[in-house]
């Protein structure tokens, strides 16, 4: 992975609208961004959707990247991404609430509803509240060191450590005991 | 956990919890690390990356075109505010209250530097003729060659006198 210099020169070919190191920094991140949709949505249909946008909402942003952590960055793209997919899918939930049952069945039970395997691990994961599991999603898949985790939530150091322990005790609890 | 994020857990740990929590939350962290590692998360496929890098390819031109459109509104922006600083600088310097403030500004110094005040003043030179002329015939007076009654001309000499003093002091 390009770290440092080599990071700031892919970057700044970005700026320049380079297509080479575009293409470079999808090689560097699609994989943790895929894996962070992933274990959010527990689809891959939707995580295809979610990762395409980011990527593009990366060419359209990048001129608004002012330095600091790249990950960080990023990372914030891809978790306000998700946000938006909730609030879009908890509006379709309501409208098929109201007219189609049918509809809501598809959009409330994504992950099961497109005939993949579901692994043990993401069984346990819906068992959390959806701010943890984001939480840890977020630690494992960005990187980040847990003082950037909090920079980005605006919320003390103390805290998402905090709560970040609670979800990994019961994650592992989980999975220890399944 | 702490290697990959940059950051070393135990010190921030036990900035947190005691000793033995401390200890706890870091076996709680290295085993859920361990669970996350051994269950990755499916990779996204080739042809996923390969639309995606098409797509960003497709849009480039339309973003570079926008990079290039802004730079020029920034330069066309930069050199309006240049034209019109300079324009305002030169507009001010011509300008007639300029003008006149330079000069009002001029005038003291060369009061204070001019070696003649009489000559600057009018009135000032007015009151310094008549007190030639009154200290000339006071002269005369002493020396006996005014042919007048000597007490009346001295009477005269103050009253003038007097009312030059109260002119000088009215300005």
């Amino acid at each position: 992975m390009a770290q440092g210099d080599d990071l700031a020169r892919i970057i700044s070919g970005c700026k320049k609208g380079d297509p080479q190191c575009f293409s470079r920094v999808v090689d560097m991140y699609a994989s943790r961004c895929y894996g962070y949709f992933h274990r959010l949505t527990g689809s891959s249909d939707t995580s295809d959707e979610l990762l395409s946008e980011l990527f593009v909402k990366l060419v359209e942003k990048i001129g608004s990247y002012r330095g600091g952590s790249f990950e960080s960055w990023l990372f914030t793209i891809a978790s306000n991404i998700f946000h938006d997919h909730l609030r879009s899918k908890q509006r379709l939930k309501k409208l098929a609430e109201v007219s189609q049952e049918e509809l809501e069945w598809q959009v409330s039970e994504p992950k099961h509803s497109d005939g993949e395997m579901v692994d043990r691990l993401q069984g346990q994961l819906v068992k959390l509240d959806g701010e943890t599991r984001e939480l840890i999603m977020l630690r494992f898949y960005s990187q980040l060191s847990f003082k950037e985790i909090a920079q980005m939530r605006s919320e003390p150091i103390g805290t998402t450590l905090a709560k970040t322990h609670r979800g990994l005790k019961k994650l592992r609890q989980l999975m220890e005991g399944s | 956990m702490s290697d990959q994020n940059r950051e070393n857990l135990r010190e921030l740990v036990e900035k947190f919890f005691d000793a033995r929590q401390a200890e706890s939350c870091l076996e709680d962290f290295q085993k859920a690390e361990q669970i996350l590692q051994e269950h990755p998360a499916p990779q996204p496929n080739e042809m996923l990356l390969a639309n995606i890098k098409a797509e960003i390819a497709r849009r480039l031109p339309v973003k570079r075109a926008e990079i290039t459109r802004h730079r020029a509104w920034e330069l066309a922006g930069m050199a309006a505010a240049i034209a019109i600083v300079a324009f305002l600088g030169v507009q001010l310097s011509h300008h007639p209250a300029r003008q006149h403030t330079l000069r009002a500004s001029l005038w003291p110094t060369a009061v204070w530097e001019s070696n003649n005040l009489a000559a600057d003043d009018a009135d000032l030179a007015v009151f310094t003729a008549e007190i030639e002329q009154v200290r000339s015939e006071v002269v005369a007076l002493e020396s006996g060659q005014e042919t007048v009654e000597p007490d009346s001309a001295v009477t005269d000499l103050e009253m003038q006198l007097v009312e030059i003093s109260s002119d000088f002091w009215k300005g």
